[in-house]
């Protein structure tokens, strides 16, 4: 890993620098929603931000993706996808969010290898800005992750009083970080030493707290019990839980067509819908907001770690801030380990 | 103020009817200031419901979320009634969804609260973005009592009231089996300003701002699902045999899903603010349903939710509605 | 003479066109459309006709999806009051489309994009006016670009 430090007022340069070169990405203010958009000059950055109000999963696993082009009927043909190569930038990721991408991983490669989300992947480049003031419904930590670990990141920085602490973690890190040399100096020993501090008063910080230990095994035994009602009693299947949250990957594809032609586009899908299950001979297998809900919650701690070894929750708490009726996730899976056999 | 412990009681009461199934009302949340929906199917489940300025959410939806499985063969259907706890302008909900006949009024058991105003959680979120252990709102004289951690702030009413509550018409609940406390008289009056002055704009200002606002929306439908009087068994929008409304998410679709989701509810939105409090990306959905609200005033003389017995809006007419507009 | 390409002809011919799509009920207006056309009145050729049963059939989703697919305009047509084949067909439509005019003028679209007409059978002559008028109309608040369907595929 390599270590250096940024002072704070180059950070416009340091970002210009990015922008020549690649396609930027960073939280953008509108109307007091912070969002991940596109830069073109560093100035119109936010980054006094808990964390953006739709999470980075939408720059890479987009919300209305276009699979490929067609013209229908018997003359009809298909135009392969036009993958775009441009190499990007995200900036002032979390590092929650970073993890979400590695999680999201797993979904998207492995038996099927989804063209688009990797090709994204594969050209984009994380620099994450670590959590100095988490928000009241963060629970990174009960993950054992940090809101200012670089794990998941390429390049992280931390606000460390005048300066940035910059982490480079890895080749692609490497690769950015070669042309942004001649803006940073080698860390020293104290700055990783403030760092550290930093990063443990961040963790003080947060103060929600969800119980995982032995969550996985304990979800195989409590599938009806009816505990999964009285969560779901107040639920109104809204979605807002799963569209904003940052490891949720389900989509549904349409064709969109006029008669001369078309295209098939991927978009965004819950699981809190009831059309989500719905079959053509319109039987449900979900047909209530109990199976719906409980599947949100197996399918993050039952389903995903008995699959790929990881708990499919990154604890940004965007589902908890948002959910109109205080569906609390922390909660939620609190008492389901503490629900009696 | 309310007596938390004379809705308890009616509501213990009520849960204790064989001809009920459950009564739903509010209890405290899981941090901050959060208040959430709760459900009584047993009288001691009643005692921790509680009312305070933070219960702003619309609970007339629940009636309407109700799932009725298919049955088997010699099953009886669950006909037993649902308790509901409102606030005045929930009481309207409920009856346009009376006058809409969504439900019969034998199918819910009204336990009606007077209200003399709700915080709006936002707001509140601004001013208060800690998280402490005891937190607490009470209603004063004219102003709030917050309580945090012990500690207690006094703050005006006007500074976190809820914009809907600054023109409430209607504080009493119009429709009640039980009313809980002393009916309380309506002093404001409601007066679109807000509209007005957006009215006032040019075409292409206002377009600019609705722009900027529908761009924004990522048609998850929480404004749909939110709203107890959205409750048609397929959405418009779900419908895929004509698809009216594309799924792709782009300014296009974003805005005819936006205003007809405005539309179906003209002359029904008794406006409850519901949809915009849960509208995740902010978007003042509320401005839309005001406007139309305030134009069937002046058009047909017609306000949503406050009878019964009356037809629906716009499956009546009068010979002589405005027509100025026709060629 | 020279043969001209298509892309040139579209230079030549730079004036708008207005792209208006008409419902007209099947029992008055559509007949009013029918007896202009054998009396030989002449029209602007911008009307495009979708037969409806009644002006009451026309949902309020079939002028914002007609917006989304490109029409610069709508002309909804009925039977004068109390003169509807369903008896209140009309009365109902009537108050829909002023609900819906007052949304659309809020939204910043003109609420002149979006007209309604009363066109009995026997009156080809005023059918004839009104397609004109609404056409002029909509020529000079030009091509409906609001929320039109990109289609960028």
């Amino acid at each position: 890993m390599e270590k250096y430090t940024l002072p704070k007022a180059d950070l416009p340069k340091f970002i210009k620098e990015m922008i020549g070169k690649n396609r930027v990405y960073a939280p953008v203010e509108n109307d007091n929603v912070t969002l991940f958009k596109e830069i073109n000059t560093p100035s119109n950055i936010n980054l006094d931000f808990i964390n953006s109000k739709i999470p980075p999963k939408s720059l890479l696993f987009q919300q209305t993706e276009t699979l490929f082009k067609f013209i229908p009927g018997t003359k009809g043909k298909i135009d392969p996808p036009d993958l775009d190569d441009k190499k990007t930038v995200i900036f002032g990721i979390r590092p929650c969010d970073a993890k979400s991408f590695a999680i999201l991983d797993h979904a998207f490669t492995g038996d099927f290898n989804d063209p688009y989300f990797i090709n994204h992947r594969k050209n984009t480049t994380l620099v994450g800005m670590s959590c100095t003031k988490p928000g009241i419904n963060c629970f990174c930590t009960s993950f054992n992750d940090s809101p200012a670990q670089s794990k998941y990141l390429d390049i992280l920085l931390t606000d460390i009083g005048d300066k940035y602490y910059v982490e480079v973690t890895n080749e692609k890190g490497k690769q950015l970080a070669k042309d942004l040399k001649k803006h940073m100096q080698p860390a020293k020993e104290s700055d990783t030493e403030k760092k550290k501090e930093i990063e443990k008063k961040a963790i003080k910080q947060i103060t929600r707290n969800q119980k995982t230990e032995g969550i996985t095994e304990k979800l195989d035994k409590i599938f009806e019990n009816p505990f999964w009602k009285e969560v779901a009693n107040k639920c109104v299947s809204c979605g807002t839980c799963t569209y904003l949250c940052p490891t949720c990957h389900c989509f549904d594809i349409q064709d969109e067509s006029t008669l001369t032609k078309g295209a098939r586009v991927r978009v965004w899908d819950t699981c809190m819908n009831p059309e989500y299950t719905l079959h053509a001979s319109k039987f449900n297998p979900r047909p209530a907001r109990t199976n719906r809900v409980r599947n949100r919650i197996y399918h993050k701690y039952n389903y995903y770690p008995k699959n790929f070894d990881i708990i499919a929750c990154v604890g940004c708490g965007r589902c908890i801030d948002l959910c109109p009726v205080n569906i609390d996730i922390i909660d939620v899976v609190t008492k389901a380990g503490e629900v009696k056999l | 103020m309310v007596d938390e412990k004379k809705l308890q009681d009616a509501v213990k009461k009520t849960v204790s009817r064989d001809d009920v199934k459950y009564v739903v009302g509010y209890e405290k949340g899981t941090y901050g200031f959060q208040v959430t929906p709760s459900f009584a199917y047993d009288p001691k489940d009643a005692d921790k419901f509680i009312f305070s300025p933070l219960c702003v959410y619309n609970l007339a939806v629940f009636p309407m979320l109700e799932e009725k499985p298919p049955l088997r063969k010699d099953q009886e259907p669950d006909t037993r009634k649902i308790g509901v706890v409102v606030k005045g302008c929930d009481a309207r909900a409920i009856v346009q969804i009376l006058q809409e006949k969504g439900l019969n009024r034998e199918d819910v058991v009204i336990i009606g609260i007077p209200c003399t105003g709700v915080v709006d959680p936002k707001k509140l979120q601004a001013q208060f973005p800690e998280n402490g252990k005891n937190m607490d709102i009470k209603t004063g004289k004219d102003n709030f009592i917050i309580t945090i951690d012990e500690k207690t702030h006094t703050i005006a009413q006007d500074k976190l009231l809820d914009e809907k509550c600054k023109h409430c018409e209607y504080p009493t609940p119009i429709l009640y089996d039980i009313l809980i406390g002393d009916e309380i008289k309506a002093t404001k009056k409601e007066d679109y300003k807000e509209i007005e002055d957006l009215e006032k704009k040019s075409m292409k200002e206002k377009w600019e701002y609705w722009e900027k606002q529908f761009e924004r929306c990522i048609r998850c439908y929480a404004c749909r699902n939110a709203c107890p009087l959205c409750y048609c068994k397929e959405c418009m929008v779900d419908q895929l045999s004509p698809q009216w409304v594309r799924r792709s998410v782009n300014l296009s679709e974003n805005t005819a899903w936006n205003l007809l989701r405005a539309f179906h509810l003209a002359g029904r939105c008794i406006g409850c603010g519901q949809c915009e409090r849960s509208c995740p990306m902010d978007i003042p959905l509320m401005q839309l349903n005001k406007k139309i609200e305030k134009e069937i005033k002046e058009l047909f003389d017609y306000i949503a939710g406050i009878d019964p017995e009356e037809k629906p809006l716009l499956a009546m007419f009068k010979p002589d509605d405005p027509e100025e507009f026709i060629l | 003479m020279k043969y001209k390409k298509w892309s040139e002809a579209d230079k030549i011919i730079e004036k708008f066109e207005p792209n208006i799509i008409g419902f007209l009920c099947n029992w008055c207006s559509y007949a009013g459309a029918d007896l202009a056309g054998t009396s030989r009145i002449q029209y602007p050729p911008n009307l495009k006709v979708i037969r409806v049963m009644c002006s009451g059939r026309v949902n309020p989703i079939f002028v914002i999806n007609a917006l989304q697919q490109g029409a610069d305009g709508v002309l909804i047509g009925g039977c004068h009051p109390g003169d509807c084949h369903y008896e209140r067909g009309n009365y109902l439509a009537r108050r829909r489309m002023a609900v819906l005019k007052k949304l659309l003028e809020y939204a910043g679209i003109d609420p002149n994009r979006v007209r309604m007409t009363w066109v009995s059978a026997a009156e080809g002559n005023k059918f004839a006016e009104v397609v004109k008028q609404v056409t002029e109309d909509i020529r000079e608040l030009g091509p409906m670009q609001h929320f039109k369907r990109d289609n960028t595929w």
